[in-house]
């Protein structure tokens, strides 16, 4: 590795309008984030023609100070209002927004913030050292492995079922239906569609999410308007989070920083898979697993922390391999391509100069991120002072707007809403929206993969023995699955002769 | 978006107002540019290169819609339908995929009947692609596997109904050869596929794996182009090899049926503008984007000509891929 080509890089960032354009980047990140259906990737995009103009190093400390700040925003409106802002932040709603109702929004925030500081610059650190490294690995992940990775993202869905097993595994199946709607990637044929073309490309993950979750809770909000009084948060002195919280939280963070790496390095996964595995493994960890669901800070800073990992795990591949690891990334790409860098895996050798100062932007919008991210935080907290019959309008109004914006289609906004209506009575029903979608997230990668892992090995099953690292995958989902079942709570309690309390 | 104006030389966005208007178009003084795809993907690329020079050439502002879905056929089939044919409104057209569409699935009711073609922009020709460490290593290898193997090569595509896809079938046509096709989800996964030797080999497009041919992590064994390519001057042709297939991806623009004479003409000759344009050839190169403009009844004849060779294929082998 250059060493002088690292300082260039550095250097290239470190000047006045790099760093306000990363401030700048980072706060349009943090709007873009907290809005529901508002993605990192469109905003990429849609930024992407402004720095076609600009120096290499300030375009791409922009856009890379803005996907890092999406990263996070996600997580305000999840913890704040039970709607994620981004796919990613959906499994943090399961802990943030009971901690928010019982008037701990600050410190959710601040947690959140600090983890997705940590994993982002922890992320960031691996592109900076291992990226040629770990970027080999990513090509051991064909169909087969990914298959692999995608049943053992199946099997959080037993440990995620609060309550009846039934239920959460009715919510998952139900999700893995949806998800097999549109064109089948084999034979191109559409599949419950009903002749609808605008069901061709398949239920829209994000428009499902909206509906699931803010819906539900706008409705929920109106209902009890008149009611209660609602616990205002009193935060301002605790959104920076005790360092012995932190301490407490570190093992945790250091976990889920490692499970967004690697997940955000595997093209096909992302933030949405990284965060459901790194709250499971949290879960599985936790010494006390009886408070996740009801406002754990560690099902706060588990997913979190994964999914800002991600960023700088999906940019390995980018910069190693010429490969985007997510669609976000392959919008960074675009920007290299308009500076005249044909992506590649000599990214970091020929054109070293302009890589690592993509590194090191990313590495900078991490520290601008708990600088500005503290300040924007400090500001939407104020939406729990906001009487609920506003804010339950506010967060319906966001939804269409959020809907319509995926594919500025009203059809997408009509989904939407029929998910939202689906999801309130699920609410009712106590079924919890979780697993579905899980099933939705992980049910196309399965299919897909499946189908083409059966094309390659000619029809043969054995194919996914063939590979140890899918060997290795679908063990630890099998190992997972008994652990969910009575037998494994009878084999602990036969062997450690520990009683189990009943949950 | 936001429209934004702009000041003479800095050329910002595709759909930007351009500082020096210098004809007058019929149709109005705003274009709006249907695509069917998210923005940030190939056929944004086409417009952020082609759109400022368009601006320029018609005094005219153009407007993007993102309209994805159904591998465009949303887009298109507003453009074929909904929208007004006055030339304000036109679309970037995907060929084959604009035809492939509507012959594959019956609930995709456009066509191309239903447009007036204005100019094809770009071609990304076609290439087959190994892994750096494959055993073939020219195109007459990888035959010769196939043909001692028949249906066990493993060759990545960009998904059923891609011009990947169908390439695959015009050399197994051609040659009475045939593999095993494995489709991904775009041409990037693909590629990603051979790379990592999960497929034997990729049918890819040149634009997708020019640097990793560069770089030596693939090698390419033959192109789909009717002459070798300057880029790639010692890769052969399959024509020279005695395989008669030219295939690649090719994005356009059309416009919706029975627009007024007078804007067609002036849209045709904007772009009939863009062949003498140094800058503008200069900027597709450092894009690596392979020109290939034309325009009017040419554009017209080459749809015309990929509709009767994509219906006849499809016929031929719909009931083997739906099996």
């Amino acid at each position: 590795m250059d060493n002088s080509l690292i300082m260039t890089g550095l250097v290239n960032v470190l000047s006045f309008t790099n760093v306000a354009l990363v401030i700048g980047g980072t706060l349009l990140g943090l709007f873009v984030g907290a809005m529901p259906g508002l993605s990192a990737t469109m905003a990429l995009a849609l930024l992407l023609p402004l720095t076609f103009s600009m120096e290499p190093a300030s375009g791409l400390s922009m856009l890379a100070a803005l996907y890092v700040g999406a990263s996070y925003g996600g997580s305000i409106a999840a913890i704040l209002l039970r709607t994620p802002g981004t796919p990613s932040a959906a499994a943090t709603v399961l802990d943030g927004f009971p901690l928010s109702q019982q008037g701990k929004a600050g410190q959710a925030l601040g947690v959140s913030l600090f983890a997705s500081f940590f994993g982002g610059l922890l992320s960031g650190v691996a592109l900076l050292t291992a990226a040629p490294l770990l970027g080999v690995m990513v090509l051991k992940f064909g169909p087969v492995e990914l298959f692999a990775i995608a049943v053992l993202g199946i099997t959080i869905i037993g440990s995620l079922s609060q309550g009846s097993v039934i239920s959460g595994l009715l919510s998952g199946a139900l999700g893995l239906l949806l998800s097999t709607v549109g064109m089948d990637l084999i034979t191109g044929t559409p599949r419950m569609t009903f002749g609808n073309i605008n069901l061709f490309s398949g239920i829209e993950f994000t428009v499902a999410l909206i509906g699931l979750f803010s819906i539900p809770q706008a409705l929920l909000l109106i209902e009890k308007a008149h009611g209660t009084q609602k616990v205002a948060s009193r935060i301002t002195d605790r959104l920076i989070p005790r360092l012995s919280e932190l301490r407490h939280l570190m093992p945790n963070i250091l976990r889920s920083s490692g499970i967004g790496i690697v997940t955000g390095l595997i093209p096909g996964t992302g933030g949405d898979t990284a965060s459901w595995f790194a709250y499971n493994e949290a879960k599985r960890f936790a010494r006390d697993k009886s408070r996740f669901g009801k406002g754990d800070l560690a099902g706060v800073a588990a997913p979190e922390a994964a999914n800002n990992a991600v960023v700088g795990g999906a940019l390995i591949p980018t910069i190693a391999l010429g490969i985007p690891g997510s669609s976000s990334t392959a919008i960074l790409l675009g920007a290299l391509m308009v500076q005249g860098i044909l992506p590649g895996p000599n990214l970091l050798t020929d054109y070293g100069d302009v890589t690592y100062t993509l590194i090191w932007a990313v590495i900078m919008a991490n520290i601008g991120l708990l600088v500005v991210g503290l300040m924007f935080t400090r500001m939407c907290v104020a939406v729990t002072r906001i009487p609920d019959s506003f804010v339950a309008c506010a967060i319906i109004t966001l939804c269409v707007i959020g809907a319509f914006a995926i594919n500025n289609s009203l059809f997408e906004v009509g989904l939407m809403l029929g998910f939202g209506l689906f999801g309130y009575w699920m609410q009712k029903a106590g079924i919890s929206p979780a697993p579905m979608v899980i099933g939705l997230i992980l049910g196309p990668v399965m299919e897909t993969s499946f189908q083409q892992s059966m094309l390659i090995g000619q029809g043969r099953m054995g194919i996914f023995l063939d590979s140890p690292i899918a060997v290795v995958l679908l063990c630890i989902a099998a190992l997972s699955i008994l652990q969910a079942t009575p037998l494994f709570r009878w084999l602990r309690t036969a062997v450690g002769g520990r009683r189990q309390t009943q949950r | 978006m936001i429209k934004r104006g702009a000041t003479a030389t800095v050329l910002v966005s595709g759909m930007l107002v351009a500082g020096l208007a210098q004809a007058e178009y019929s149709a109005g003084d705003e274009i709006k540019v249907l695509q069917g795809f998210k923005a940030g993907g190939g056929s944004d690329t086409l417009a952020q290169l082609t759109q400022p020079f368009l601006s320029e050439a018609l005094g005219v502002d153009f407007v993007n819609e993102y309209l994805p879905g159904a591998t465009g056929a949303i887009a298109w089939t507003r453009l074929a339908k909904q929208s007004q044919a006055d030339g304000t409104v036109i679309s970037i057209t995907n060929t084959p995929m604009l035809m492939t569409n509507y012959i594959m699935n019956d609930a995709i009711s456009y066509s191309v009947d239903e447009m007036t073609p204005i100019a094809n922009v770009v071609t990304d020709p076609g290439i087959i692609v190994v892994p750096a460490d494959s055993p073939y290593e020219t195109v007459e290898d990888f035959l010769a596997a196939a043909e001692a193997s028949p249906g066990t090569i493993t060759v990545g595509n960009s998904g059923v109904g891609g011009d990947d896809f169908f390439s695959t079938i015009l050399i197994e046509q051609a040659t009475g050869l045939s593999f095993q096709k494995v489709p991904f989800q775009g041409d990037g996964p693909s590629a990603t596929a051979a790379m990592g030797g999960q497929v034997d080999a990729s049918f890819n497009n040149l634009g997708n794996v020019y640097g990793h041919i560069e770089a030596g992590s693939l090698r390419a064994l033959a192109v789909f182009s009717a002459e070798r390519l300057e880029m790639l001057a010692d890769v052969p042709t399959m024509t020279e090899k005695g395989v008669e297939v030219v295939a690649g991806s090719s994005r356009g623009y059309s416009a919706p049926a029975d627009i007024p004479e007078e804007a067609r003409e002036q849209l045709i000759a904007a772009f009939e503008s863009l062949k003498n344009n140094e800058e503008f050839q200069q900027t597709a190169r450092d894009r690596a984007l392979n020109l290939d403009i034309r325009t009017g009844d040419d554009y017209q004849q080459m749809i015309k000509d990929m509709e009767t060779q994509y219906e006849q294929i499809w016929e031929e082998v719909k009931d083997q891929v739906n099996e």
